[in-house]
């Protein structure tokens, strides 16, 4: 469960400031995906700056099964969030000149998994987004799909209960977004994880069982919050 | 995070820049190997200077002078003191006299005192033999001496003589053994004679021993050895009846066995005179290797200074390509503290990479060139470059050092990247 509430975020000082998110509230069941929409500009990635812990908010509050974030100390937020969440990028962000292994095992060694459990987790991560047989290879021999499917893996590989998609399919043809998507929601659906996903794309929208439209700052609209 | 995979990301990353790494590494590697050599330098020259010091004296030797007044000025006129002394130039040197010599045998932990006698001899030959100059001087128990044949058993009571290996065959021995038992003639001027009447008197000697020149003797004619009484009368002959008779520039007092000789040379300060060790009289060796060998390091260490800012450049640079990566890392949770532990990492391993490289090659180098180097400087067996393992390493570590905290600011700086700012792509 996470709770949103009354998140105001102003950039600007004095007479010159301006609202990114205007009080906002909402509250996710665990287990839902939910997409975030919006134009660009209209907050939705400020949004999930500040409900991941890489952005403090100016006001407002977020519970996280209950446990408020922003009062943690930074180092409770990062072991937080390298235990609990997990990120995909527009651009991937896999480190071209290393093996799919290592990057897949950046996680866990920031997790600090022992080094004998690392190998099955991220053989597992590997098998499950269809890409095993790539373990050694160099991130940056892979085609644009097999590195959002990595990216994947290594979202998926430390078993988050939040996994946060920023564009997931925005550098990617139809075909192999398609596959990444149903990776996102299949997993999604299998591990009762909740995918936050911001989008300007409306039919990767419409896929998720939640949906909250932003405009300004301020939720315009939503659909299937209970 | 674990160090130990922090270590592993610093070591990887590093090998994805081949090319940078090497180049930063091999910077500070120069100053590596300038101070991995130096240090070796003073190392085998401490060792040739104490091997030196070993085979020319006894430590339990101290060389006594009068005072010198410590105030003194040589830019000023000096003031006239009584007693005997002698005269260089306009500069004159106070001497010691027979008293002074009785008074110095009678202090604590003195077991002898033997004044230097200034022999002045013309000339040594034997039978059928030309004339060769050479210097005579008192038989020393407590030197190291390499006999090539006899030994020094029979010194004091058969007028006999240890005789140097350079003077074989100019005086026709063919080899040491040959010389064995020979007589050699050894004329002596009488000095108090009036100009002109020249007076002169051969002694004789007798081969007891063959020594080899000490290959690390400071002086090639090191001369040849008699005993003590017969150097007296020597110098009774020779200077009898010249107002310097009696008077001594100098006394070699022998500490008794087992004395501390720095007590002695207490001893015998105290009781108005000075007195040296034989580590005294060679601390100036010592102190040339020691200049010589801190001005080395310092152009190792002015490497080792360039090279750190070298180390911070690439750092920099590192960082700024790696925004992103950082970025993520922080993003996955990767905690502000070990972001900038990679990047201290990295630059260590570049410290690592470079002390290694540096030292490895002075070590080659080193190892290489000692042959050469004693051939060319005649040392016999002797290094003159001695690697000691703990300096080695100590360089290594001390670089590692180095490059840490010239990592420190580019470290700081990724460590406070704000990873929303780094992963913005557009």
């Amino acid at each position: 469960m996470i709770e949103v509430t009354n998140l105001v975020k102003t950039y600007g000082k004095k007479d010159n400031t301006f609202n990114a998110v205007d009080d906002v509230t909402f509250s996710i069941p665990t287990g839902k995906s939910v997409a975030i929409l919006g134009k660009s500009g209209s907050g939705k990635s400020t949004l999930m700056h500040i409900m991941s812990g890489l952005d403090k908010p100016t006001s407002g509050s977020i519970l996280i099964d209950g446990k408020d974030i922003l009062s943690l100390k930074q180092k409770d937020i990062d072991s937080f969030r390298s235990k609990k969440m997990s990120f995909i990028f527009q651009s991937f962000f896999v480190q071209a000149k290393e093996s799919c292994y290592d990057n897949v095992s950046l996680p866990l060694e920031i997790a600090k998994i022992s080094y004998s459990r690392r190998k099955k987790m991220i053989e597992a991560a590997l098998a499950a987004v269809d890409m095993s047989e790539k373990i050694n290879a160099k991130a940056g021999e892979l085609s644009g799909g097999q590195k959002q499917r990595l990216a994947v893996a290594r979202a998926i590989v430390n078993s988050p209960k939040i996994l946060f998609a920023d564009e997931p399919t925005g550098n990617l043809d139809s075909v192999t977004g398609g596959m990444v998507e149903n990776l996102l929601f299949n997993y999604s659906k299998e591990n009762n994880v909740t995918l936050i996903i911001v989008t300007h794309d409306a039919d990767l929208a419409k896929r998720c069982e939640i949906q909250i439209h932003l405009k300004d700052g301020k939720i315009d609209s939503t659909r299937g919050i209970i | 995070m674990k160090i130990t995979d922090i270590v592993i990301r610093a070591g990887r990353s590093l090998k994805q820049a081949k090319a940078r790494t090497l180049l930063t590494s091999l910077a500070i590697g120069v100053g590596a190997f300038t101070i991995v050599l130096s240090l070796a330098i003073g190392a085998g020259g401490r060792d040739y200077a104490s091997n030196i010091i070993t085979s020319n004296t006894n430590p339990q030797e101290l060389f006594v002078q009068p005072k010198a007044d410590a105030n003194n000025d040589p830019t000023k006129p000096q003031k006239y003191t009584e007693g005997p002394s002698a005269t260089y130039g306009n500069y004159s040197v106070k001497l010691l006299s027979q008293s002074d010599v009785d008074k110095i045998t009678t202090l604590d932990g003195v077991e002898s005192v033997t004044p230097i006698y200034s022999v002045k001899v013309q000339y040594i030959t034997t039978e059928g033999q030309d004339k060769y100059q050479v210097s005579l001087r008192s038989f020393n128990d407590g030197v190291k001496l390499d006999y090539l044949a006899g030994n020094s058993e029979n010194i004091s009571t058969n007028n006999g003589i240890l005789m140097t290996d350079t003077y074989l065959s100019s005086l026709g021995f063919s080899d040491a053994s040959a010389a064995m038992g020979k007589k050699v003639q050894i004329a002596v001027n009488k000095s108090s004679n009036l100009a002109g009447i020249p007076e002169s008197k051969i002694f004789e000697f007798t081969v007891i021993g063959v020594v080899k020149s000490p290959a690390l003797a400071a002086s090639p004619l090191s001369g040849m050895q008699i005993y003590k009484d017969d150097i007296k009368a020597i110098y009774d002959y020779s200077q009898k009846g010249t107002a310097m008779y009696g008077e001594y520039q100098g006394a070699i007092a022998l500490a008794k066995n087992g004395a501390d000789v720095k007590v002695v040379k207490n001893n015998i300060d105290n009781a108005g005179y000075e007195a040296q060790t034989a580590e005294d009289l060679m601390s100036f060796i010592f102190n040339f290797i020691n200049v010589l060998q801190a001005i080395l390091i310092g152009f190792g260490v002015l490497a080792v200074l360039t090279s750190v800012f070298g180390i911070i450049n690439t750092q920099y640079i590192s960082v700024l390509e790696r925004t992103q990566q950082i970025g993520l890392m922080k993003a996955l949770g990767m905690r502000r503290r070990d972001v900038g532990r990679l990047f201290k990492l990295e630059a260590a391993w570049v410290g690592f990479l470079g002390g290694a490289i540096g030292s490895g090659l002075a070590v080659i180098a080193g190892t290489i060139g000692n042959p050469f180097i004693s051939k060319a400087l005649n040392l016999g067996n002797t290094n003159l470059i001695v690697f000691e393992p703990l300096s080695v390493l100590a360089v290594v570590v001390g670089l590692i050092i180095v490059s840490v905290t010239a990592g420190i600011a580019p470290a700081r700086k990724a460590a406070k990247l704000n990873p929303i700012e780094a992963l913005r792509t557009e």
